[in-house]
């Protein structure tokens, strides 16, 4: 091998050297990424369960706050809920307890410091957080009176409901929650928070009871719904009376009428 | 020369051989390790301690997934300079099918899950995400419950007592053991817990939801059967069957019908018209009688 060739090979492992130096340098000043695993955007969270949110940080190592040096590839996340700041987390899954309705979470890098990183890494989900079932259409029925039955004045509703849980008004509408409006003949009678019988006190005759769930805000589901019963009151029934002389009565008046009509005809002859 | 090298050769013939023999089982067991990864490393396995398969956990608190990992290195994803590595990476949660959580250490997990039956399915994945080739995961199937998680259920009716005399509203009280109440909105069955059913005659009248008085209202007269029965959250009974029955009596004050009131009253009223008119009559007749007669 001559000075010539020493030389090239030299060079070219020189310049192998420096590309592959070059090369390292740019994987390790690759920027820090963020992306949440879980959960999806717009999930529904149901049964009031905290909301359990992983993510995922790449170029960058997790940190406890105060553990670690302030650089740009280490640090912690700032969690925020709906604009306001709500935790840090050093771990890749964390939960995080939320009221019923919809909530925007906003994951942040930061360094160890709290300061943002440049250019400021952050990811957003937009979940939906109920009390009810995250899934399934809401159901109700009646179960007590059965329509057309003949019942006394006092008598109780019973019904059930599915997928759908009742949770006092006022607060933002949520998928699967809110209450019972109660129709009677057609005007609003009550309202539902709880799974309690519905008490009616209602005078002799054709009647008809209408359940409806509603939101928290008092709106109708869409699609509607409803359940209704069709049933007639009528006072004393089931009582035993021993004699009724409803009948020998009315048959006694009306003898009666007629002989005082013929008294009085007979009484105007004379 | 020729004879010198004779013996020469007879000695180096037998050393070749021995060398080549070596480099022959040193490739084989070189080969032999390459191709059974079982001497090369044994690969990583994921083992759930606890709970124990069909575990049911009870009065509603979180399930606690205890797991053991071995070779296999758990670490936070995404490490600056990190390299994937089919032996680092950390462990994926699915509940029901369901991406769930993410462990990054040996530590117990803890997982607040509805009332029903679940299957937890832990998997080693990657740093990058992927899972292993070949799989390794680990399942357990448990059963949430707001109820206890063990014991026989069972009602009994402590108001009113069999053979009462009662009016025409009754209370009910029952006494409920290894049972919890909760409301019924459709969630899926678990083992003792649910809600009371009141039957009148064997009719449905009414769901109790929570520990209360039931009150049935507007009971006909004489002999009633009142039935409390435990049922799940479908509404199906119990299997086997708990329920409680008693029968009462139901009487009432006596009661007066309005029209039976109404029309003995008339009768009364055209009853006094009728005298009042027949003595009027008599009288009138009597005077005419006198007139038409009268005394010398």
């Amino acid at each position: 091998m001559n000075a010539r060739t020493l030389a090239c090979v030299c060079a070219t492992m020189g310049l192998i050297l420096v590309s592959g130096s070059a090369a390292s340098n740019a994987r390790a000043a690759s920027p820090p990424t963020l992306s949440i695993v879980s959960p999806a955007n717009n999930a529904v969270i149901g049964n009031g369960s905290p909301v359990a949110v992983v993510f995922v940080a790449s170029n960058f190592n997790l940190t406890a706050p105060g553990t670690g040096s302030s650089s740009p590839n280490a640090g912690h996340v700032e969690v925020s809920v709906d604009g306001s700041w709500t935790s840090h987390v050093s771990v890749n899954a964390f939960r995080l307890s939320l009221a019923s309705g919809p909530h925007t979470i906003l994951l942040r890098l930061v360094m160890d410091n709290g300061t943002g990183l440049t250019p400021d890494v952050a990811q957003f989900v937009s979940v939906t957080v109920t009390r009810g079932p995250a899934a399934g259409p809401p159901g109700l029925s009646i179960a007590f009176p059965k329509e057309d039955a003949v019942l006394g004045t006092d008598l109780y509703v019973s019904y059930r409901v599915v997928n759908f849980v009742l949770v006092p008004p006022g607060g933002p509408a949520a998928p699967n929650e809110g209450h019972i409006h109660v129709l009677v003949d057609g005007a609003f009678f009550q309202e539902l928070t709880d799974y309690q019988p519905v008490h009616l006190g209602l005078p002799d005759g054709p009647h008809n009871v209408t359940l409806q769930l509603v939101d928290s805000l008092h709106g109708p589901l869409s699609p509607d719904v409803s359940a209704s019963a069709h049933f007639t009151v009528r006072a004393l029934v089931g009582r035993v009376i021993l004699v009724d002389f409803t009948t020998y009565f009315g048959v006694t008046n009306v003898g009666l009428a007629f002989a005082i009509i013929a008294l009085m005809y007979r009484k105007l002859e004379a | 020369m020729a004879r010198g090298l004779t013996p020469t050769r007879r000695t180096a013939i037998p050393h070749d051989r021995a060398i080549a023999v070596a480099w022959i089982l040193l490739l084989g067991l070189v080969g032999f390790c390459v191709a059974n990864p079982f001497v090369a490393a044994a690969g990583p396995t994921l083992v759930v301690v606890s709970p124990a398969d069909g575990t049911v956990v009870g009065n509603g608190t979180p399930i606690t997934v205890d797991f053991l990992v071995s070779n296999f290195v758990l670490a936070q994803p995404g490490r600056v300079g990190q390299i994937g590595s089919p032996t680092e990476g950390h462990v994926d949660v699915y509940v029901d099918g369901a991406y769930t959580w993410m462990a990054t250490q040996v530590e117990p997990i803890v997982l607040p899950l509805a009332s029903g039956p679940h299957t937890i399915l832990l998997r080693l994945v990657m740093d990058n995400g992927t899972a292993l080739t070949p799989d390794v995961s680990a399942s357990v199937r448990v059963v949430a419950t707001h109820g206890p998680a063990a014991g026989i259920p069972t009602i009994a009716i402590v108001s009113p007592r069999p053979g009462q005399l009662t009016g025409h509203d009754v209370y009910v009280s029952v006494e409920v053991s290894n049972f919890t109440f909760v409301d019924a909105h459709g969630q899926p069955n678990a083992p003792n817990e649910g809600h009371v059913e009141l039957f009148l005659a064997g009719v449905l009248r009414q769901d109790l939801s929570r520990y209360d008085t039931g009150f049935l209202v507007d009971l006909p007269d004489g002999n009633n059967t009142i039935t409390a029965r435990l049922v799940n959250n479908d509404h199906t009974p119990l299997t086997p069957d708990v329920s409680a029955s008693v029968t009462i009596t139901v009487k009432g004050a006596s009661v007066s019908v309005l029209s039976e009131t109404m029309s003995g009253g008339i009768a009364l009223l055209l009853a006094a018209i009728l005298v009042v008119l027949l003595i009027r009559r008599r009288k009138a007749l009597a005077r005419i009688a006198k007139e038409r007669n009268p005394k010398p």
